[in-house]
């Protein structure tokens, strides 16, 4: 008999078994006292590999031939937009219906305090005493001191002056309500450190 | 058969096993100090090196290379002499292994919290420090596979080939992601630019992860595990499957990073269906480490060693789940620049790498000093302390991403932003960041607790220096003809070049296209480089490590074009080398920042107030105050140099340029200092501020020019 056939022959009677599981041992595999078992790969796990790899096909085969628009991401984006436009067209009608008035009921100017705290105050401080921005508690304003007049500066911006315009963040109607509390509420009051006045003064 | 006397040399291990502690705390410590930042901003007011954006890049960078770096080191010199019944090749490459390591440590040390960086994550480490890594991993790569050569056993063990891999790959990497140009002794710049850049050190990046953090630890598993529990190892098949696959596969994965990015498409989906596919090869590892215990569990429930590994391989299993996971587009449009990713890397840190390093220290001490380990009740506690420690760190940080990302997405009923100031959404998730402070505090107090048992254990028994065992000499084993895999077990050389193969193909078919066709960066004309001054900030932002917290990459979501303006496109990127698109964002996306008619724009004296105190112009800003751009000098010594470099990189400045570079800077830096002067603010043009605000006032605004 050659070795190989010896080989051959010993493969189904010469296995050694591991006593606590059963498991067959694999002959000659052994590193540092370390065995290694004759296991199959556990067939959840080559499901589990196959299909990731069909997942893995399917999705190039969907990108790279069929040009599928749910994964090319300027065209999810367009679609996005357009869920967008419809929402401004929205914005757009409620505008329509809106009258510029200074407010003073208190839910109103609540609402414009919390936009002021929000946003105003990074440049303007909390207590409107100004530091990058005016102070907006004194009677000196730079572009006007009417409603209409503090509502276009949100609106269009002093862009020189690096205040940006706030048509896109704020809606009109909270707009409305943060100038309605500068006027009510943060002209007169006393800040902890007032900037200078700018502008012209009015009574 | 005539047997060989040889000898193991346990000084190395105990002098890596050492290191491994040492540094562990300190990566650890340095990571409890920031996350404490995140939440009194002001803890280390004004003093530069300790701020969040200088310590960070130390914390990682300590944690993978000198904490896992040092623990994978420790293992590999205890477990391959053994596994190949042969000394190591070379004890004097092995001390230079582990001195030019630790020098190399040390050398991060000295320079990352100076702001001395290449502002790449990972990879910060400026070009002699890399050269010295080169030079330190090739030495350990000779001695391994040396080593490996002159072994007495025919057939090399998976846990080799799991080594092999590391250090093939490793090599790879690391220099292909730190070609960059010097300027100066320490201060260089990458040779890839914006798109490409990003594609280049994510590729490296995702891959330190899988072959720093993983395949070098799946073979400490390997070894481990089995030797622990005195079990066999499950399935001799499944380890040859799941190795050639893991390596494979995972070193295209890389683009997931830059999911919803510039990136093009067909790279995106690399990205997304090579980590869908590594699923099933990572839980292969877990699968053959967890069932290696059948018919150990009783013993589980006992040792502590085997309780930390059970746990360790577990969090593999979770965490290779959930990278798939957060590699598809839609869970990654919510988790990406959130602390989700932190959370997420976490449970692998601290559960896989941290819980494995613990248990092979816990079974090694014992063994190197020939004495029982001195409380086993005491490492009891450290294991209840690390698993509490990791899931109060990772749980609250999984809520506090998911939290945040919801809110930048939150749009009110008008079609506004809800949440429209960014500050409101980092208020909202505090809370969590204290928790985390406390899971990090738990799981340090089980490092010192470990620290205490081991030094107690060392004290109790006597260290062997050497071990000496016998084994034939390797001709003399075996006539067997191998077949299939076992014909390259028994072929070291031939298996290390085909794990480089496997590992070169990924990158390849990625790289090549990217680099070579034009319409994967389309030009956008109006794209200019950036002046002098503009060039002087940009530096000033990376050594500020300013990327840890701010992206540049507005992502094509309505929420974020609403939030931050239009999303970025490619060739916007083309001559930021390095590119700063970011992974986190701790604080707002800037890469719009100057844009004036877009939704973030601030003024020159905003800026200047916000570094000199964030907390003045936001109250409940986290960011720290920058005092020392406030008064320092900026360097303009250095503008013709770095503007050659750049010109040798393609930047077109024109011909000459670097001589009149300084005159243009000082005009730039008169202008925005007199800007601010005008508005009450003292200040000279010489100072760094000036610098960078020119910088932060360019970003996004190059293609708002043709408008």
């Amino acid at each position: 008999m050659t070795t190989e056939d010896q080989h051959y022959k010993n493969k189904d009677t010469d296995y050694e078994v591991d006593t606590l599981t059963n498991d067959r041992l694999i002959k000659g595999h052994e590193y540092d006292g370390i065995r290694e078992l004759d296991n199959d790969l556990p067939p959840w796990w080559k499901w589990l590999f196959i299909l990731c790899i069909v997942f893995a096909t399917i999705y190039l085969v969907r990108l790279w031939v069929f040009r599928s628009d749910d994964l090319i991401q300027r065209k999810e984006f367009e679609k996005e937009l357009a869920v967008m436009k419809t929402s401004a067209a929205v914005t757009a009608s409620n505008a329509e219906a809106f009258e510029l008035v200074l407010l003073s009921d208190g839910v109103s100017l609540a609402n414009g305090k919390e936009t002021w705290l929000k946003i105003c105050s990074v440049c303007h401080l909390l207590d409107g005493g100004g530091l990058v921005g005016p102070n907006m508690t004194d009677n000196y304003w730079i572009h006007g001191n009417k409603i209409e007049d503090l509502f276009a500066v949100l609106e269009n911006g002093v862009i020189e002056k690096g205040m940006i315009s706030y048509k896109d963040q704020l809606s009109p109607k909270q707009r409305l309500e943060v100038t309605s509390y500068v006027l009510n509420e943060l002209v007169g009051s006393t800040p902890s450190k007032p900037k200078e006045p700018q502008g012209d003064l009015y009574e | 058969m005539e047997l060989q006397k040889f000898t193991y040399d346990n000084k190395l291990t105990r002098l890596f096993m050492n290191a491994t502690i040492f540094w562990g705390l300190i990566g650890m410590l340095v990571g409890l100090t920031i996350a404490l930042e995140l939440i009194y901003p002001l803890m280390t007011n004004g003093v530069s090196w300790l701020s969040f954006g200088r310590l960070r890049p130390l914390h990682t960078n300590a944690v993978i290379f000198a904490f896992v770096g040092n623990g994978m080191f420790t293992g590999i010199y205890y477990s391959t002499p053994r596994l190949l019944k042969t000394s190591m090749f070379s004890e004097l490459l092995g001390k230079i292994h582990f001195w030019g390591w630790q020098l190399i440590i040390l050398s991060a040390v000295l320079t990352l919290p100076f702001g001395i960086t290449v502002g790449k994550e990972y990879a910060e480490l400026e070009w002699p420090i890399d050269i010295a890594i080169t030079l330190v991993w090739v030495v350990f790569g000779i001695n391994l596979i040396m080593t490996i050569v002159k072994r007495r056993v025919k057939h090399i063990y998976v846990a080799i080939w799991f080594y092999i891999a590391t250090f093939v790959t490793v090599a790879v990497l690391h220099i292909v992601n730190s070609i960059s140009i010097p300027v100066s002794l320490l201060k260089s710049y990458p040779i890839y630019a914006g798109i490409q850049d990003a594609l280049v050190q994510w590729w490296y990046g995702h891959n330190a992860v899988a072959f720093f953090l993983t395949t070098p630890y799946l073979g400490l598993m390997y070894y481990f595990i089995p030797k622990a529990a005195n079990r066999p190892v499950y399935s001799y098949k499944l380890s040859i499957i799941h190795f050639w696959a893991l390596i494979f596969l995972y070193i295209w994965a890389g683009p997931h990073h830059l999911l919803y990015s510039a990136l093009p498409d067909w790279a995106q989906a690399l990205g997304v269906v090579f980590s869908v596919m590594l699923i099933a090869p990572s839980w292969g590892g877990m699968i053959n480490g967890l069932l290696t215990l059948r018919g150990a569990w009783d013993k589980v429930r006992e040792d502590p060693v085997l309780k930390m590994f059970v746990v360790g391989v577990t969090a593999y299993g979770m965490s290779t789940f959930e990278g798939p996971l957060l590699s598809l587009k839609s869970v990654n449009a919510i988790s990406h620049f959130t602390d989700w990713t932190i959370a997420h890397v976490h449970i692998g840190a601290l559960g896989w790498n941290g819980m494995l390093t613990f248990g092979m220290l816990y079974w090694l001490m014992p063994r190197l000093y020939n004495t029982k380990l001195f409380s086993v009740k005491m490492a009891n506690a450290h294991f209840w302390l690390a698993t509490t420690g990791m899931l109060f760190f990772a749980v609250p940080l999984y809520f506090a991403g998911f939290t945040q990302s919801l809110m930048w997405k939150e749009f009110t009923e008008e079609g506004y932003l809800k949440y429209p100031n960014f500050i409101e959404t980092v208020v909202q998730i505090l809370p969590m960041y204290y928790l985390r402070v406390l899971g990090g505090t738990l799981y340090i107090t089980g490092v010192i607790l470990m620290i205490y048992n081991l030094i107690k254990t060392a004290q109790m028994g006597t260290f062997s220096k050497i071990e000496e065992d016998e084994a034939p000499a390797l001709h003399s084993v075996s006539h067997e003809k191998d077949k299939g895999h076992r014909i390259l077990e028994g072929k070291p050389i031939l298996f290390t070049i085909l794990a480089l193969v496997a590992i070169l193909i990924g990158g390849i078919v990625e790289f090549v296209p990217m680099f070579m066709v034009k319409s994967n960066v389309p030009i956008i004309a109006s794209v200019q480089p950036y002046t002098p001054l503009e060039l002087q900030g940009r530096d000033i932002y990376l050594r500020e490590g300013c990327y840890n917290c701010h992206s540049q990459m507005i992502r094509p979501f309505r929420s974020e074009v609403e939030r931050y303006g239009d999303y970025s496109k490619a060739g916007e990127s083309v001559y930021d080398h390095p590119f700063q698109f970011g992974s986190k964002r701790t604080g707002p996306d800037l890469a719009r920042e100057g844009v004036k008619t877009g939704p973030i724009y601030k003024p020159d004296s905003w800026h200047y107030n916000h570094f000199l105190s964030p907390q003045k112009m936001i109250s409940q800003s986290i960011m720290p105050p920058y005092p020392w751009i406030i008064n320092n000098d900026l360097d303009i010594s250095s503008t013709p140099k770095k503007i050659r470099v750049m010109q040798l990189l393609g930047v077109p400045y024109p011909d000459g340029y670097a001589e009149k570079a300084n005159e243009d800077l000082k005009k730039q830096a008169n202008k925005i200092a007199q800007g601010l002067r005008d508005g009450g603010i003292e200040v000279e043009d010489g100072k760094e501020v000036i610098a960078l605000i020119a910088y932060i006032q360019r970003l996004g605004t190059d293609i708002h020019k043709t408008e």
